[in-house]
């Protein structure tokens, strides 16, 4: 008995001995006043923004910290300017000139001008990123030292919503420049104090950011996958913000007297396309009982009470170009009825395809549901390199898929993925491609926007897809953090957060 | 014992190009290449192919293969398409987590597993024997992703007297090794007790008995190094395991590892990283066996002499 409570005491002194030399808190700033932890729903693998490495959320976060753009948009998607202080269109919308915010520096002092951006477009257009795509054909040239003008191949409305995932570098960066990313040099309002790919970032105030010094000393951006370490990383102090919290844990840390919680409206629709290219899914009827065979407002109010609410467009209220439409009326007699008039083979079963376990439960109810009018579905829950295979091949029956809208503005949603020449989801109408191609060349807001009201129209009723649900970020966040931007596109700005020392 | 040596070591060379070519075929055969992934779903199909020409993986499965096998037996593993560094760099990068990790999660398995399984194979029947068996079933019973929650929310959350997550300090490997080392502890100590039992149970102890020695005896100077010989050959695979394996600790204990980086290579058909990062293991594990095949026989006379 003696030897276990030596034993035993032993084992708390150890306990209490490591946990004397730990950095527990966030909350007691590791790093000094003004330092703060944070941790998102992505890793950050890389921080260039001209290449394919790394993905697009983890960089397109850190891209806002540390470089400038020439528009960006603003905490509820509306595209200002950034290093761009105006701009404007010719008439046919293939030349853009934009005019730069004059005195701006790089974080080591040298001038930003109109050739570091020019160098910047060019060096995006020779990498691999996908961001690339939003720009073929185009070409950059500067007319005056604070000038630049963009061409493209065709005309494009919407190309300053497109820019806001282009990042400027100084024009000495090279198409491969391993060397500078180490220590990049930026323009933003942070500088990179140290970066441990896929774990840890590490920002430190860029004093020479054209905005005024960020108040925060430091941020770091650590990558806790598991959410409930996440969440419980908060709630302990280690961490200062966590954000795309799951509706289901959000009840416990509104108790928590420590915490703000807030969800925001983002660019984000779940999104069920139906593949108009097989037999079963070909006519609008067909799509249109499929629809109403499911209660999407009972799922919705069940599993996301608070980071959902019931979708009346294709694209996200947030979005330019958004029109709502009416909803479909949930009706599993009628649409039985209805298939059954359309000749719907009852005995296939339809693949439902999507990629992502957070989205299991959601596609389970839909299959329940449909299965209550007979309907048959293979759920086939595929890995991401699978999924998008199979997605690009048209390999399936119905697809899901979180899809937001980059930019806030409808054409890389709608008129990207919805014309005939895309061949995206099998639905092909030339009296969309006309509506979205008008959509996307005029520079007249009015026009566009009444182009995309009647292209949502023609999606909506000939059920292209179900379009079930628009979704909130739910962000959660100790208290003593304030004046940070909580974005609609999941991506908060620190450059005017602060620390609240009482 | 050089002989010994020597076989053993061309033996491992085989393992390894056995491995080598296993690795680059498996990860080839999954679907969905690099260009895809890295050009996620708006990929045209021209991008596509022009980045897969890019990456060189337009070339013939055999061409690529001569071309690999030449590369790795430089040491040369090629470059990660998704860190945009090199692969054996960013393995190397995570390669001390991952040890420290394994390290510490086997001495806690050794030092635990080893006492009570010679004290359950001692006191055999008894309280402690049978308390032992219980515990022992239960650790490797309950899953290591719900254990490393509940010890999360117990040490970080209600006490708070260790971090939930991260590295840093000695007090962040507290938890994640804690919970890696439960299901190793448990075969440890299974093991441990019953080749003590076996060796206790054996004619040389009765005899030595029967000379007038003691169980303790008899189980200091006789049966307790011969019942660590299986037990070291299965701490050293084990500790291969526990060096690639953690994935499911490394991914709740936010530990940069290396078995998260293989999962996150392998999701997103990082060749070069899943080939510098498996074979890496794979180098340990044969080392790691090697070492035990020559701590076994310098322990067990009878492998030294068979095989000379």
């Amino acid at each position: 008995m003696k030897a276990f409570v030596r034993t035993a005491l032993a084992a708390v002194a150890v306990v209490a001995t490591l946990s004397a030399c730990t950095t527990t808190s966030g909350g007691t700033d590791p790093e000094g006043a003004g330092s703060i932890v944070v941790s998102g729903t992505y890793p950050i693998e890389s921080i260039d923004p001209h290449s394919a490495e790394g993905g697009a959320s983890g960089k397109d976060l850190i891209g806002q910290e540390i470089f400038s753009r020439l528009t960006r948009p603003d905490p509820q998607g509306k595209i200002i300017g950034d290093l761009a202080t105006d701009w404007s269109a010719d008439a046919a919308t293939t030349s853009w000139t934009f005019t730069l915010r004059s005195g701006v520096n790089f974080s080591d002092g040298s001038a930003l001008t109109a050739d570091d951006v020019v160098a910047s477009f060019r060096r995006l257009l020779g990498g691999d990123s996908p961001a690339a795509s939003n720009f073929t054909g185009a070409s950059i040239e500067s007319s005056r030292p604070d000038q630049v003008v963009i061409k493209t191949a065709k005309p494009d409305a919407a190309l300053p919503s497109k820019l806001v995932t282009f990042f400027i570098l100084p024009k000495t960066v090279a198409q491969k420049d391993a060397g500078f990313f180490k220590a990049p040099v930026g323009s933003g309002p942070f500088t990179v104090k140290s970066f441990t790919p896929g774990e840890t970032i590490v920002l430190a105030a860029n004093d020479k950011y054209w905005g005024g010094k960020p108040k925060l000393e430091t941020v770091t951006i650590r990558s806790i996958p598991e959410i409930a370490a996440r969440l419980t990383a908060l709630r302990t102090g280690e961490v200062d913000l966590v954000w795309g919290v799951p509706n289901d844990q959000l009840a416990d840390l509104k108790a928590d007297s420590n915490l703000k919680t807030e969800a925001v409206a983002t660019n984000q629709v779940y999104t069920m396309w139906f593949n108009s290219s097989v037999p079963a899914l070909k006519t609008a009827a067909i799509r249109n009982a499929l629809w109403k065979a499911v209660d999407f407002n009972t799922i919705i109010k069940s599993l996301y009470p608070e980071t959902g609410a019931l979708a009346d467009a294709p694209v996200a209220p947030t979005v330019f170009g958004y029109s709502p439409q009416q909803p479909k009326t949930y009706d599993p007699a009628a649409a039985k009825a209805e298939l059954t008039a359309a000749g719907f083979d009852f005995g296939k079963p339809l693949r439902l395809q999507f990629a992502n376990p957070e989205f299991r439960p959601f596609n389970q109810a839909v299959v329940s549901d449909l299965s209550k009018i007979g309907v048959k579905i293979d759920l086939l829950e595929k890995e991401q390199a699978v999924f998008i295979k199979d997605l690009i091949a048209l390999d399936w029956d119905v697809n899901f898929q979180m899809l937001g809208t980059a930019g806030f503005d409808a054409a890389s949603n709608l008129g990207r993925l919805y014309t005939c020449a895309a061949k995206r989801n099998g639905y092909c109408n030339p009296q969309l491609d006309e509506l979205l191609a008008t959509a996307g060349s005029t520079s007249d807001e009015g026009e566009r926007k009444t182009a995309y009201a009647a292209a949502s129209k023609i999606i909506w009723d000939d059920a292209v897809g179900m379009y079930p649900m628009t979704v909130q970020t739910a962000y959660v966040w100790n208290k003593r953090l304030q004046g940070f931007t909580l974005d609609a596109g999941g991506y908060p700005d620190f450059a005017k957060a602060r620390v609240n020392r009482s | 014992m050089t002989r010994v040596v020597l076989r053993r070591l061309a033996s491992s060379v085989i393992v390894m190009w056995g491995a080598a070519s296993l690795i680059f075929l498996i990860i080839r055969l999954a679907p969905g290449g690099p260009a895809l992934v890295l050009l996620g779903p708006d990929a045209q199909p021209e991008e596509v192919a022009e980045l897969t020409t890019r990456l060189g993986l337009d070339r013939s499965l055999p061409e690529q293969y001569l071309a690999y096998l030449w590369d790795v037996s430089r040491l040369d593993f090629g470059d990660s398409y998704r860190l945009g560094q090199p692969a054996m760099e960013a393995v190397l990068t995570r390669l001390p987590a991952s040890l420290e990790l394994a390290a510490a999660a086997a001495v806690i398995a050794v030092c635990v597993g080893l006492v009570l399984g010679l004290i359950a194979g001692y006191r055999r029947g008894g309280v402690v024997d049978r308390v032992t068996s219980a515990l022992t079933i239960g650790l490797q019973a309950f899953p290591t992703f719900w254990v490393g929650i509940m010890l999360i929310l117990l040490f970080a959350l209600v006490l708070r007297v260790l971090p939930s997550s991260g590295v840093g300090t000695p007090a962040h490997l507290v938890l994640p090794a804690v919970t890696l080392s439960l299901p190793f502890t448990a075969i440890v100590a299974r093991l441990t007790r019953s080749s003590l039992v076996e060796e206790m149970d054996e004619p040389y102890a009765t005899t030595a008995r029967a000379k007038g020695l003691t169980d303790r005896q008899v189980l200091i100077g006789h049966a307790l190094r011969n019942s660590l010989t299986p037990v070291l050959t299965v701490v050293a695979l084990q500790l291969g395991a526990l060096i690639g394996g953690a994935v499911v600790v490394e991914n709740v204990f936010a530990w940069p590892g290396l078995g998260s980086l293989i999962v996150s290579a392998v999701n997103n058909r990082d060749y070069a990283v899943v080939q510098a990062a498996t074979l890496t293991i794979a180098g340990i594990i044969v080392l790691l066996n090697l070492l035990a095949d020559l701590a076994t026989a310098r322990l067990d006379p009878r492998i030294r002499l068979g095989a000379a």
